[in-house]
């Protein structure tokens, strides 16, 4: 069914930009609900400086990278997609958003994995796991745990991303939204990038950043 | 000069009933699927009533225990588990939605001139959020309930025996209805305002609406993240906040109060958008100053996110934040107390009617003021060493929520009674309610600020001796503002069905919901509304409205 | 402004990977304190970066804007306050605990 005009606004432009208002309003409830965790994970490095380093050169590094890769590339397939849907070229814009979702789900396999390998490695989350019986400094278990915590928050987000990008796929497809009215697809596509922001940040404070201490 | 008048009951009118969003459709699927934000509106204000119903059992039982040391009715994990359970449902399932969800949602479209909200759909789902959240913590309280006071601290909360889970998991729900509730209101806002109505010519309980929904979606996030923590380490044991694997339990302290604080304002804003409206119109004047009103509004919002530490200056905070946040706490009060000389300097030279929200109005004054100003004592802090974690606090907020919130909460119930219904409460009962409900909280909750200066702990089931005096007045005082909640809500449900019919006007008020019918029709206003004049001009005489 | 063209999109792509390859490459310079400094300050140019061209916000009304940026005021605020508690505590009474020693300096 073709997307219409909702019966309280006076017109299509209107109906964009409340839902666009919307959704950035609705971003900043989601920066706002990680910033609880950034601040525990800054007031712990503080309070654990040699702990969170030992923490961040035990971590799986290439795991994080190319994940990191595999987002940013996500992103420019979705935004790629938006601008197709604006030309009227649904099909492009259908194959572009599904080649994000896949990205997307493939994220969260290489994620999977890399926990995979965490519990391989004797590190599970609650500083339980033979790894912390070898290394006893509190602080790296506080480290484990905010990165089990925040990136497995992400990825909840990372799923529910997915899940919101392939019921816009399904409207693209169906040419129930097109260049007339863009908009669901531009409004999912900046929750996706989003999410890609949040990866951004998570990745340095996870993987990056150490003072070799050892 | 100022007048002052009793209310003169209204003369009967019976217009023939017409079409309004309440006959409009009978079947329950009507309101159970309603996209009407009228409809929303009401069932909101169901469910709170019934919420605060609850929490108030919960606290009538908490004084009965009161009225002697030791065991009197419950043992002390009960005693625990219910003020943990008074706090939480008080706070989430009625004071927070209370005015926003009820009066919020049926008044905004209406004082802008628009349909609808932005996302109507999006509201009845915030609705339906906002009842499993509620039912959820019906459901943890089935389970046993939580004991862990409404603050949750860690690391008791980590291991308490009680059913920590399911109660931060029901608030967690909740948290999101206020979010999207808070998001619809600021977009309906910014992009449904009727042709030629600028920010500064909108009634100000429009201004109290966004003011309240701009904290409400940025801080409850704060909350989400805190409980969700908690949650996850009382299921999971993964001691985010345990020393012993590197936590710091003041961390948690500051994200809760980072959302806890900016909540107390979201109790307070939409109180205080209901006070401004009641006085105007029942002086029929304008206000002393509609920029210092709306301002100050935008100031608490904002301001009132700095000051979370004041809940923290005995917790082990550095004494460089405690001083920084002592200073950020003095900051805020001074917007409330902008709005208190121009709610009073706005009676001056009007013609005063003394009807029951106006009766509540000076209720609120006295409780405000009095309870504002412990708050500014409490923020000193020197002195919130003597008193933190005592009666003294408890008593002060109380004042502020009970004495003010519920009492504006009050006076909206009467002051939109008929145009939500259509009909008359009886003002005599009315005089009797307002006058029974500030009567009992005072007796109730002023003897707690000297129980508190004398050293009564707060949460404590047991007490020495000598404070069982000043325990017994305050729970006799608990009991008559019981007695007077059911007194009031009993007349207001008779009302209901037998009320007289009311006019679109019954107060001769100036402000835009006066424009349309009472009550509505579904689409609001009979045509698309122009609003020649500002909503407080009392120097033109009130337009007819026909239905 | 105009909505990005596809060649604007796809610069900002390997502008986005060469940024998250050099912050890589230093992963493993010996940067001590001034590599937290380094990682978050290049962390930020690439939100930055998607923010203005993949998500648009130079197209939004100024309102969604200022929207956003007083959600991100927020977050530093919390941060500040939370880590200036921290940072500003005096040792406990009876001197700090074992391997603490550092943050209580000065």
């Amino acid at each position: 069914m073709r997307e219409h005009v909702a019966g309280h606004f006076e017109d299509i432009e209107k109906q964009a930009h409340a839902a666009r208002f919307g959704m950035w309003v609705f971003l900043g409830t989601e920066v706002l609900f990680f910033s609880g965790l950034f601040a525990l994970y800054i007031g712990y490095r503080i309070e654990h400086p040699r702990g969170f380093d030992v923490g961040v050169e035990h971590n799986t590094l290439v795991y994080g990278s190319v994940n990191t890769a595999v987002l940013l590339v996500s992103s420019y397939f979705v935004a790629l997609g938006v601008h197709e849907l604006r030309l009227g070229r649904n099909r492009l814009s259908a194959w572009l958003v599904g080649l994000t979702i896949l990205l997307g789900l493939a994220f969260l396999g290489i994620k999977t994995a890399e926990y995979l390998h965490h519990f391989a490695d004797g590190i599970y989350p609650g500083g339980t796991g033979r790894f912390f019986e070898e290394h006893t400094d509190p602080g790296l278990k506080m480290f484990f745990t905010l990165y089990f915590c925040m990136t497995g928050l992400h990825a909840i987000h990372v799923l529910v991303g997915c899940g919101v990008l392939s019921f816009l796929l399904y409207k693209v497809a169906t040419r129930s939204i097109g260049a007339w009215a863009p908009h669901p697809l531009a409004i999912g596509a900046i929750y996706w990038h989003l999410v890609d922001v949040i990866w951004i940040f998570l990745w340095p404070l996870f993987y990056l950043v150490t003072g070799h201490v050892r | 000069m100022t007048t002052v008048d009793i209310a003169v009951p209204v003369p009967a009118r019976r217009p023939t009933p017409r079409e309004s969003y309440l006959n409009v459709a009978h079947t329950v699927k009507s309101w159970a699927l309603t996209t009407d934000h009228k409809r929303i509106g009401i069932l909101y204000l169901v469910t709170t009533v019934f919420a605060m119903a609850l929490g108030g059992v919960f606290a009538l039982v908490l004084r009965t225990e009161h009225l002697s040391p030791g065991p009197t009715i419950v043992d002390a994990y009960t005693y625990n588990r219910l003020f943990t359970m008074h706090g939480i449902v008080m706070v989430w399932l009625f004071m927070i939605p209370s005015i926003p969800t009820a009066f919020g949602n049926f008044l905004l479209p209406i004082m802008i001139g628009a349909k609808d909200v932005a996302f109507p759909r999006l509201n009845l789902l915030s609705y339906y959020i906002y009842l499993l959240g509620s039912i959820w913590v019906l459901i943890a309280l089935w389970a046993g309930g939580c004991d862990t006071g409404w603050t949750f601290y860690t690391p008791y909360s980590d291991h308490s025996p009680s059913a920590v889970v399911p109660t931060v998991f029901g608030i967690f729900i909740l948290g999101w209805s206020t979010i999207i509730t808070g998001v619809n209101f600021i977009v309906t806002t910014h992009t449904m305002r009727a042709k030629g109505l600028g920010w500064f010519r909108m009634p100000l309980f429009v201004w109290a609406m966004y003011g309240v929904s701009i904290i409400q979606t940025l801080a409850t996030p704060v909350l989400a993240i805190s409980l969700l923590v908690v949650g996850i380490d009382h299921w999971f044991d993964w001691g985010l906040f345990d020393p012993a694997r590197g936590g710091d339990p003041v961390l948690y302290q500051h994200l809760f109060w980072f959302y806890s604080h900016p909540a107390v304002y979201i109790m307070i804003l939409p109180a205080m958008g209901v006070i401004i409206e009641v006085v105007c119109t029942f002086s029929h004047k304008n206000p002393a100053s509609y920029k210092a009103i709306a301002y100050s509004t935008l100031g608490i919002a904002f301001v009132g996110f700095a000051t979370w530490g004041h809940h923290m200056f005995v917790a082990g905070i550095s004494v460089f934040d405690a001083a920084a946040f002592g200073v950020l706490s003095m900051l805020v009060a001074i917007f409330s107390a902008i709005k208190v000389f121009t709610w009073v300097l706005t009676m001056r030279r009007g013609s005063v009617v003394v009807t029951t929200p106006m009766l509540y109005f000076f209720a609120f004054l006295f409780l405000f003021v009095f309870g504002g100003m412990t708050g500014v004592a409490v923020a000193t802090q020197s002195l919130d060493v003597h008193w933190h974690d005592t009666y003294f606090v408890v008593a002060h907020f109380h004042f502020i929520m009970v004495g003010s919130t519920m009492t504006a909460w009050l006076a909206a119930l009467h002051y939109w009674f008929p145009k939500i219904t259509g009909r008359m409460y009886p003002e005599r009962m009315g005089y009797v309610g307002a006058t029974l409900v500030f009567s009992g909280f005072f007796m109730t909750f002023f003897p707690q600020f000297l129980l508190g200066n004398a050293g009564m702990p707060r949460r404590y089931y047991d007490y020495d001796p000598q404070f069982q005096p000043l325990h017994v007045v305050s729970t006799v005082g608990a009991w008559i503002l019981g007695a007077a909640m059911i007194w009031t809500l009993t007349y207001l449900l008779v009302a209901l069905f037998r009320g007289e019919r009311a006019p679109a006007n019954p107060w001769d008020s100036r402000s835009y919901e006066w424009l349309t019918p009472s009550p509505p029709p579904k689409h609001n206003f009979v045509r698309e509304p122009v609003f020649a004049r500002d909503p407080y001009d009392y120097t033109v005489p009130a337009e007819e409205v026909h239905a | 402004m105009k909505e990005p063209t596809p060649r604007a999109l796809l610069l900002t792509l390997i502008v986005l990977l060469v940024l998250a390859g050099v912050s890589l490459a230093f992963r493993f310079a010996h940067l001590g304190d001034f590599g937290f400094a380094v990682a978050l300050g290049i962390a930020a140019i690439k939100a930055v970066l998607v923010a203005l061209v993949f998500m648009e916000i130079t197209i939004e009304k100024p309102t969604v804007r200022f929207a956003f940026a007083a959600c991100l005021s927020l977050f530093a605020l919390m941060i500040a306050l939370l880590v200036g508690d921290i940072v500003t505590r005096s040792p406990p009474p009876l001197g700090p605990p074992p391997g603490t020693e550092a943050r209580y300096k000065g």
